[in-house]
């Protein structure tokens, strides 16, 4: 896979953006930011197999404490560019992670958007390099999914070996055996 | 209220509805002297409509004054006020066109002289319900103009509504408007509150909560909007043959047209009549954009890839990291050229299309956001290869999907059927602001 030459921050695989921030933990935080970690794991969309984060077209999420709890990264890769989206992002999912950005420096008082803007300025970097091992959005690989799944109950079907010997379906008969 | 609308400083055209019929008059001034140029500014103040003159009752004619980058430079406004304004207008629409998806033959290499070029200073444009009325104020102009030999007229495009009342391809337009707080217009899509005057005009609350970046000195910022304008040609011959080519009969001609669209040619949404065209529902303004998308995921009524759904999503993207209340804008498209005779699906070689006007406060999350992120691209859809089938920058070989049961349909290999002709981003200061420009000296600079 080759990524776009970094012309803009956040390098850009097919139609998926990388996005990183580096923060600083409010001195006196740690404790305060795992336990609103633990809060958003514990979230109904963010617990481990939900597979149903709140923004539909981010492909993973992740929060890191870092450096004994005195830095936090976070990181993931969503589908569309970082430049295009940056204000959206600022306005959106910004405020869904609230109660963990109060335990991180610069997010008191952020009076308007310019102000959110610099905040998550100030704490993106770009990756040195990034890859993937699939192509799709979000939404494609949704698709992908439920398309796969309706595949395997026709398979699961007595009645599917010799339905899919018509000439039609030879694409999908190739993939039956395994 | 600290917040009210300025309405007597603000221009009219960006918050006045486009008469129905209309006629329209374009023009472009080259200013090669920056005296002549401010004393032009002045004569022409008089007979520019602040908007609250225009909001009861239509005028018999008004018309809109608005600068390129080049222009205000061409005027003598000081070099810090010029670094103020934002970043797509400094570099105009040129420079964008590769961002723009402006390539190929809608690149600025085949553009229109002098669309695009450092020779377009001052952007006029006039509208009224009729001729007389329309023809009485461009003269008057005229006469302005024709007083100072330090001016050129460069361009000059006349609009006029067809006798369908739709566009050339055939479709009633500027339907889905947002209404803007403090004007005083209900919305006719009561699921969308009216948005923040700041996302239209500079010097009030948008909808961040923030202040729009206002160009300096605050004088010529506030209460004006930036302006984007578009000639795009349409390849009307080309739609009708393709849609020929695709459908059985002309039932589903008419259809897939619709799917393209996203409304019938009466303006009849696909959301509200997904099976048939409705006219009474395309022309009563009360209904026609009274309509969301929840009911309609997967797209079976109105394709998530049509023209008018890539556009405004309204709800589509409630779940997505987008906020659409960021990129809505007032739209002001005019016509111009001829019909094609109904059922032609030869070319006639006439040049035919629409004069594309956008007014806002913010050209890159409003226009530029809107024509990347939604019309040319397919990312935020789940279709990355696909754009839009009516207006998106197609090089002939992508594909269309309509859902539909129990198979969807994909049309394949669409040709390009607009042709971007020229354009530039203007700023319309308000009366204010001109009055400040027409009274720049050379010291100032």
């Amino acid at each position: 896979m080759t990524a776009e030459a970094p012309s803009r921050p956040g390098l850009q695989v097919g139609p998926t953006s990388e996005f990183s921030l580096f923060f600083h933990v409010k001195p006196g935080h740690g404790e305060a930011l795992r336990e609103s970690l633990e809060a958003l794991q514990a979230a109904p969309g963010y617990r481990p197999g939900d597979y149903d984060l709140p923004i539909g077209t981010i492909h993973e999420a992740r929060f890191v404490p870092f450096d004994n709890d005195t830095r936090l990264l976070f990181a993931t890769s969503f589908d569309g560019s970082w430049d295009a989206y940056m204000l959206d992002f600022a306005s959106k999912p910004l405020k869904l992670f609230d109660a963990i950005f109060q335990n991180v420096e610069g997010y008191d008082g952020l009076p308007d958007l310019e102000a959110v803007k610099d905040f998550i300025r100030s704490a993106q970097l770009t990756a040195g390099g990034y890859s993937r091992n699939y192509g799709g959005t979000v939404k494609e690989i949704r698709k992908a999914e439920r398309v796969n799944k309706a595949f395997q109950q026709v398979l699961d079907d007595p009645e599917a070996a010799e339905l899919l010997q018509a000439p039609a379906l030879a694409p999908l008969l190739a993939e039956a055996s395994d | 209220m600290t917040d009210a609308l300025d309405l007597d400083d603000i221009q009219a055209g960006a918050l006045h509805e486009r008469p129905s019929p209309y006629v329209g008059t374009y023009v472009l001034l080259r200013v090669n002297d920056a005296h002549d140029g401010r004393r032009l500014i002045r004569r022409l103040i008089p007979l520019l409509s602040p908007a609250r003159s225009v909001l009861d009752a239509t005028p018999s004619a008004w018309m809109t004054v608005a600068f390129t980058y080049q222009g205000l430079q061409a005027l003598g406004v000081p070099q810090e006020s010029l670094d103020s304004f934002a970043p797509e207008f400094k570099q105009g629409m040129a420079a964008r066109a590769a961002e723009l998806g402006d390539v190929g033959d809608s690149g600025p290499d085949h553009w229109e002289e002098p669309l695009g070029s450092t020779d377009v200073h001052i952007a006029l444009a006039t509208l009224a319900p009729d001729q007389a009325s329309l023809d009485e104020l461009v003269e008057r102009a005229r006469r302005a103009q024709d007083e100072f030999p330090g001016i050129d007229v460069i361009w000059r495009q006349d609009c006029h509504q067809l006798a369908s009342g739709r566009t050339s391809f055939g479709f009633r337009d500027g339907i889905g408007q947002p209404a803007v707080e403090g004007v005083g217009t209900a919305p006719t899509n009561p699921g969308e509150p009216p948005i923040k005057a700041g996302e239209i005009v500079l010097g009030y609350p948008d909808e961040t909560g923030g202040l729009p970046p206002m160009p300096t000195p605050d004088v010529l910022g506030r209460n004006g909007t930036y302006v984007v304008f578009r000639k795009l040609h349409t390849r009307v011959a080309a739609y009708r043959s393709y849609l020929r080519e695709q459908a059985a009969n002309r039932r589903e001609e008419a259809l897939l047209g619709a799917k393209m669209v996203g409304r019938w040619q009466s303006g009849a949404p696909l959301a509200l009549a997904p099976d048939a065209d409705d006219p009474e529902l395309g022309a009563d303004p009360k209904r026609r954009n009274d309509f969301l998308y929840r009911d309609d995921p997967r797209g079976l009524k109105c394709p998530a890839g049509a023209h008018a759904r890539r556009a405004n999503p309204r709800d589509s993207l409630d779940h997505d990291a987008v906020d659409v209340r960021l990129h809505r804008m007032i739209r002001r498209g005019t016509s111009y050229g001829t019909a094609l005779p109904d059922g032609v699906l030869d070319d006639d070689g006439v040049d035919r299309g629409i004069i594309f006007v956008f007014a806002g406060a913010h050209p890159g999350r409003q226009f530029e956001f809107v024509k990347t992120q939604w019309l040319n691209d397919g990312i935020f859809i789940g279709a990355p290869q696909e754009s839009d089938p009516l207006v998106g920058p197609q090089d002939g070989s992508g594909t269309f999907t309509v859902p539909r049961h129990p198979i969807r349909r994909r049309l394949r290999d669409i040709p390009p059927f607009v042709v971007t002709r020229g354009g530039e981003y203007c700023f319309a200061p308000g009366l204010r602001g001109l009055r400040w420009l027409a009274d720049l000296t050379e010291e100032s600079r």
